[in-house]
């Protein structure tokens, strides 16, 4: 056994790599790969007593009980239509801002609107949450603003038609300045020289922004299109747990609120364990599939 | 830039600039609302009429707020979990990626597969409840500090930016002697201090701000981080509506502040460390988001 010998001997002598990455390692290991390992649940009735592994086989059970559970397939359209609606509302908003950023002259006033839009985006979920509450109240702001146009005072929490509306654009609201950072990174590195031979060719501001600018921030647009698009189901559930309530769960209510709900505070782990199987399942082939896609159009892709 | 600009140029330049300023406005005042309105006097607050500037002045919301050992026992607990938190992280995410920049270490490939993995899968919100219990670490420090505190993602981000560190340096130091955690302590970590600074900035911020973990995991009030604390004030209490709140009205009716006093002196309390650093915080973060973008 010559060569576990000269790898016994290639330990010893880094044996101090070997211990710098030990702590490491075991954290990674008992915090990621041990949950990893108790997955198995789904597919058990899990006892306590028993153990994760003692605990008898049940097969597909749970998948086939969410299936056939009629919240099932209303946590997942919820989960769909937020993340899809996200996208298409959430996805354009920093890239135009960004756009207009570029087309600010002044650059004492850039920055400083810079630095104020990127403020939300430290500002914790819950304080977001309690400020959004009070703004939302029948005597809030929102309705003040509505009154100017005639309208009657509404609830907004309470409206499940409101939901989706204030989820998104509060998300709008906190992500829109700091989501900006990687556009206008990727427009610095556009040549000076070649806004000189547009505006010798004629070109307006649009038709430069368009054939400078664009193309400058295409690569950056599409591999935050990819991530985006296979983090479609993972919609901030943290953010949903404290905005909604018993009266708009039939448009809130997500995966992961569900399997907070049922699994934490319901203790149903097995079931839980499945949905949330599936969910990463489905992550997984979202995220494969779009850099498939992103590679045959455009040449891009994150791997 | 031609000195001759188009009529339609300079209407775009005009109407970007208001756009602009609403966007400050937007951004700026639900934060200046909720000062003024945590300092107002509570028929106003019952009239609706505060905008930036408070109306009156009441510190009564504070008073009640700082009256209450839960928010003491939040921030303590935030800043340590935060400190904690943020020290662990910057200590194994170093020690574990320097190794990975040496081309002969013999674990080198094992680990860059062992820790990709975890980019891809992961066992979820469930089995990670489970294990915690499992190990008795529910209610405990450990289980907020330790799980996140070694990822992937910022193992590599170091890992690159100590490949930028010209590998003479260390050569030269084994020539006069060092070890390897001698070299990483007096050469590597001294190098990377804007990485490291930036890092302990995330760190600070995101455990600051989070709170699900703690809800999770934490049953014990006398732990909670001072997000739950004011969840609680936000959610639980609720001031305004049900029963048995009689009580309690009178009590703030009598001290003449009204339960809006509270949250929003609460709310503030809660941001103020982050509005302290938050000129410094941003041109970080901005720095933060470009060593991933380089790397991602």
């Amino acid at each position: 056994m010559v060569s576990s010998h000269k790898l016994i001997k290639a330990c010893w002598k880094q044996r101090y790599f070997l211990l710098m990455v030990l702590p490491g390692f075991l954290i990674v290991l008992v915090f990621s790969y041990f949950p990893m390992y108790g997955i198995q649940i789904a597919f058990k009735k899990y006892s306590a007593v028993r153990g994760m592994w003692g605990s008898d086989w049940v097969g597909f059970k749970y998948f086939v009980l969410f299936f056939q559970d009629p919240m099932a397939m209303r946590v997942l359209k919820n989960t769909l239509l937020l993340g899809v609606y996200s996208l298409l509302w959430g996805f354009p908003a920093p890239i135009i801002l960004a756009l207009l950023f570029n087309e600010l002259k002044r650059p004492v006033f850039k920055k400083v609107v810079q630095t104020i839009s990127y403020l939300p985006h430290f500002i914790s979920t819950v304080i977001i949450i309690g400020i959004l509450r009070t703004f939302t109240e029948r005597d809030g702001l929102f309705n003040q603003i509505a009154a100017w146009f005639g309208s009657e005072p509404i609830v907004f929490l309470s409206e499940p038609e409101w939901f989706r509306t204030i989820f998104i654009s509060s998300n709008i609201w906190q992500g829109i300045g700091f989501g900006t950072i990687l556009y206008l990174a990727a427009l610095s590195s556009v040549d000076p020289t070649l806004y000189d031979v547009a505006n010798i060719d004629g070109a307006n501001r649009w038709k430069k922004v368009l054939n400078i600018n664009w193309p400058h921030i295409k690569p950056t647009t599409i591999i935050l299109l990819i991530l985006s698009l296979s983090g479609i189901l993972g919609t901030d559930f943290q953010k949903i747990l404290l905005l909604y309530n018993p009266d708009t769960y039939e448009v809130a209510d997500v995966i992961g609120t569900y399997l907070y709900r049922e699994g934490i505070m319901g203790s149903r782990f097995e079931y839980t364990t499945a949905i949330g199987l599936f969910q990463s399942f489905v992550a997984f082939i979202l995220l494969v599939g779009a850099n498939m896609l992103s590679r045959k159009v455009s040449d891009t892709s994150i791997w | 830039m031609v000195g001759k600009e188009s009529v339609g140029s300079r209407i775009f330049d005009l109407v970007n600039m208001v756009l602009m300023l609403l966007l400050c406005v937007a951004m700026l005042y639900p934060f200046l609302n909720v000062i003024a309105t945590s300092l107002s006097n509570s028929e106003h607050i019952l009239r609706g009429d505060i905008t930036i500037f408070p109306k009156g002045f009441n510190i009564g919301g504070y008073k009640y707020i700082l009256k209450d050992p839960f928010l003491y026992s939040g921030y303590a607990h935030s800043i340590i979990y935060a400190i904690g938190s943020t020290l662990f992280m910057l200590t194994f995410t170093s020690l574990m990626a320097y190794p990975l920049t040496i081309p002969d270490f013999v674990a080198k490939k094992f680990l860059s597969i062992f820790l990709v993995i975890t980019m891809f899968f992961s066992g979820g919100l469930i089995p990670s409840y489970l294990l915690a219990r499992s190990l008795h670490l529910l209610d405990t420090y450990w289980i907020i500090i330790i799980p996140g505190c070694v990822s992937a993602f910022n193992v590599f981000l170091f890992r690159s930016f100590y490949q930028t560190i010209p590998a003479d340096l260390r050569e030269s130091a084994v020539i006069d002697g060092a070890n390897d955690i001698q070299i990483l302590v007096k050469i590597m970590l001294p190098l990377s201090k804007p990485l490291l600074a930036t890092f302990a900035l995330f760190g600070i911020v995101g455990s600051w701000n989070s709170w699900f973990e703690a809800l999770v995991y934490l049953q014990d009030e006398n732990k909670y981080p001072l997000q739950l604390i004011l969840r609680k004030y936000l959610f639980s209490i609720s001031f305004d509506s049900g029963t048995g709140t009689e009580v309690m009205q009178a009590m703030l009716s009598q001290m003449n502040i009204s339960s809006k006093n509270i949250q929003m002196a609460i709310v503030v309390v809660v941001m103020f460390p982050i509005m302290v650093i938050y000129p410094f915080l941003q041109k970080y973060f901005v720095k933060g988001v470009m060593i991933g973008a380089v790397k991602g």
